[in-house]
């Protein structure tokens, strides 16, 4: 992967410098222990202000940002800090408050979590936008993915058919999708897909990746012998054979 | 159908004693036309009679008395009179008339002109106004009577058509009326029983609108209150649930940070498993606490696969009940729903059946096109033990669980029923529970189209 030759494309933890802005004093210390405990350089910031000092004194490759902040809100520090970069940032949103965490995602963020998360499952979301960064450059710009007949809006995760329809998708599914479609028209082994799957969710992907994808399939009415859209490839792969517009 | 003498409504109830009384009213106005028409027709045909009797024996009197028996055997026949001389006053089995009608008959007879030397010596009258027969016995001044019998014709105090006709008009433009005014004046109440219903299934439904007449305004207005009054309640208890489920929040988040930090694995294990039951009763509170329907917005999804994606992740969460998942019906189902909520609601559904019913067999059928405002129908079978009927209802009370799982590992809040039942009421249907002939628990869901 060409990971190097982008400048806020760290791949690995070693070499990324992660922001935190969270109020919560506690949280702030057992997030920056537990992240750089996976080999992140931390800095933390109890509110919006103190973030953004911190942002024009360093170089960060990933926010993590509260949306509720005193004073001023999560939200409006990420109107603001997109107006300064593109940086990537994970918010981290009051538990199913859907327009937050849409509004958030309108802003540009990355990725967001509900509180209380699972820390592992940050530190694999965070893992995940990186790479996704690495290997796109910035992403948070796009909110409608089209291929075939569909359409997939990133921002709250739905696929939509050609009928205007919702076809609902599990988490798994909808990962599974999303791997597929940022490398479209690649083949991906079994092994690499379950690698990806891995680093976008918290825990071991049980499920194989052969039954997931004929669900997939029949979700995308992809079905039968010869499957169209998401191929089998001779000696173990798939490949979504489609071209991928990004709005 | 029978019609009941007394009916349920309120409008017919009103309806049928104020028609009632006009019937009674009408009734009454008849027999008095009737009486005063019968009236009518007897003082003409006394008045006739009068007249005939009179001009007959006037016509008599100036004939010289050996003419007369000739005159009166020319007389041309009528229907109703007979006239002959005879020597004597008449005397028949009738008895005399009534004084009054001797005095009327008297008076009419007077108005005829006759010269004063030939006015009748001596006047009987037999019989009565009522019929059938009236004797007129008038004596000649020089001696002999000329008896002249009329037959009465009978009173018909019907015989007009125009005024039947417009009694019936009357009557029924009256009845009309009577219904309409009565509708009118009831409709509010059946507004404040929808509105009253409406409140019952929606909190934040509209306002009635406070206007016509004072009484109505009134009970609109006092409606309008309670159901204000209601409104703040539960909006105060939804705050209240609200503060409490984001205060736990923060508490948990660093529970599970601090976890991370605990080098005993199975103590780690155990802890995250206690902090995510925590969090599930949490997010279950919230979930019920918020009006999380009224802020997604709707639009259409596959509830076929919506249904199939939730067995698919139960199965998922819960490899060893794979085998117990089934669903049939249609292949592709659109509704308008709001995603979330609706996704919501059938996973608390179907994770009961999982949980407390070891099973969760779907069946989805759709509505038949051709019956208007039909549903779209859901059920969800288990094997459990099912639920004492009397108990059913409960458990759509928030917080109300069987007595066995309080114990149980799978416990819950107990509010994934109340959840799932205020979303799909919010869509416009609903969810009830019955047991199963077989055993085991049914769902049954209904969505309108």
């Amino acid at each position: 992967m060409s990971e190097a030759e982008l400048p806020h494309a760290a791949g690995s933890a070693l070499d990324a410098s992660l922001l935190v802005i969270d109020d919560d004093g506690e949280i702030r210390d057992l997030l920056a222990r537990f992240f750089e405990r996976e080999g992140f350089r931390v800095t933390t910031a109890k509110d919006a202000r103190e973030g953004r000092r911190l942002w024009s004194q360093g170089e960060f490759n990933l926010i993590v940002l509260d949306l509720m902040l005193p004073a001023e809100s999560g939200t409006d520090f990420a109107r603001w800090l997109r107006g300064q970069s593109a940086v990537p940032i994970v918010m981290l949103t009051a538990m199913g408050e859907e327009t937050d965490r849409i509004a958030g995602l309108e802003l540009g963020a990355d990725d967001y979590l509900a509180k209380p998360f699972n820390p592992r499952e940050l530190l694999a979301r965070v893992r995940a936008v990186l790479r996704r960064t690495g290997e796109h450059g910035p992403t948070h710009a796009t909110t409608t993915i089209e291929f075939a007949d569909w359409t997939i809006d990133t921002i709250r995760r739905r696929l939509i058919g050609a009928d205007g329809v919702e076809v609902p998708l599990t988490g798994g599914e909808f990962e599974l999708l999303s791997i597929f479609v940022e490398r479209a028209n690649r083949v991906l082994t079994r092994d690499m897909l379950l690698e990806l799957l891995r680093g976008r969710q918290a825990g071991p992907y049980d499920r194989a990746i052969d039954v997931a994808i004929s669900r997939l399939r029949r979700k995308l009415e992809d079905e039968g012998r010869n499957a169209q859209l998401i191929k089998t490839v001779r000696g173990g792969g798939y490949v979504l054979a489609a071209e991928v517009k990004r709005r | 159908m029978r019609l009941r003498a007394w009916p349920d409504s309120l409008a017919a109830r009103t309806a049928l004693v104020l028609l009632s009384g006009l019937a009674v009213v009408q009734a009454a106005g008849l027999v008095i036309h009737a009486l005063d028409h019968a009236d009518l027709q007897r003082n003409v045909q006394l008045h006739d009679i009068a007249q005939r009797a009179m001009g007959t024996y006037r016509n008599l009197a100036v004939q010289p008395a050996a003419e007369r028996p000739r005159i009166v055997a020319d007389l041309p026949p009528t229907v109703d009179q007979s006239t002959e001389i005879v020597p004597s006053p008449p005397e028949d089995a009738l008895p005399p008339a009534p004084i009054t009608l001797q005095r009327q008959l008297a008076g009419e007879m007077q108005m005829v002109p006759v010269p004063a030397v030939l006015r009748p010596r001596d006047t009987v009258v037999l019989g009565s106004t009522d019929g059938p027969v009236l004797v007129i016995g008038l004596r000649f001044p020089d001696g002999p009577w000329l008896r002249q019998r009329y037959e009465l014709a009978p009173l018909r105090p019907w015989n007009s058509a125009s005024f039947i006709i417009a009694f019936v008009l009357m009557t029924a433009a009256a009845a009309v009326m009577t219904v309409w005014a009565v509708r009118r004046l009831t409709s509010p109440v059946a507004v404040l029983a929808a509105a009253a219903d409406r409140l019952g299934r929606d909190v934040n439904a509209p306002a009635l609108p406070e206007r016509g007449p004072s009484e109505v305004v009134t009970a609109a207005a006092a409606f309008n209150t309670m159901a204000s009054r209601i409104r703040r309640f539960v909006h105060d208890r939804t705050l209240m649930l609200t503060a409490i489920g984001h205060d736990l929040r923060t508490p948990i988040t660093r529970m599970r940070l601090r976890s991370e930090f605990i080098d005993d694995e199975a103590l780690r294990t155990r802890m995250l498993a206690d902090l995510d039951e925590l969090e599930a009763m949490v997010s279950a509170t919230l979930a019920f606490g918020r009006d999380a329907a009224a802020a997604e917005t709707s639009s259409r999804i596959d509830i076929a696969e919506l249904l199939r994606t939730i067995l698919d992740e139960t199965a998922d969460a819960k490899p060893a009940a794979a085998g117990q998942l089934s669903m049939d019906g249609p292949e592709h189902l659109a509704v308008r729903a709001r995603p979330l909520s609706l996704k919501r609601a059938l996973t608390n559904l179907i994770g009961n059946a999982v949980n407390y019913g070891q099973a969760a067999h779907v069946h989805l059928s759709a509505p038949l096109p051709a019956a208007a405002g039909d549903e779209i129908r859901i059920t969800i079978e288990d094997d459990g033990p099912g639920i004492p009927s009397e108990q059913i209802e409960q458990m759509f009370q928030p917080f109300q669980r069987m007595e066995e799982s309080r114990s149980r590992e799978t416990g819950g809040v107990g509010l994934g029923l109340p959840i799932a039942r205020n979303i799909l009421r919010a869509h416009g249907g609903d969810v009830v529970l019955e047991n199963r002939e077989t055993g085991g628990l049914r769902a049954r869901v209904t969505l309108p189209v």
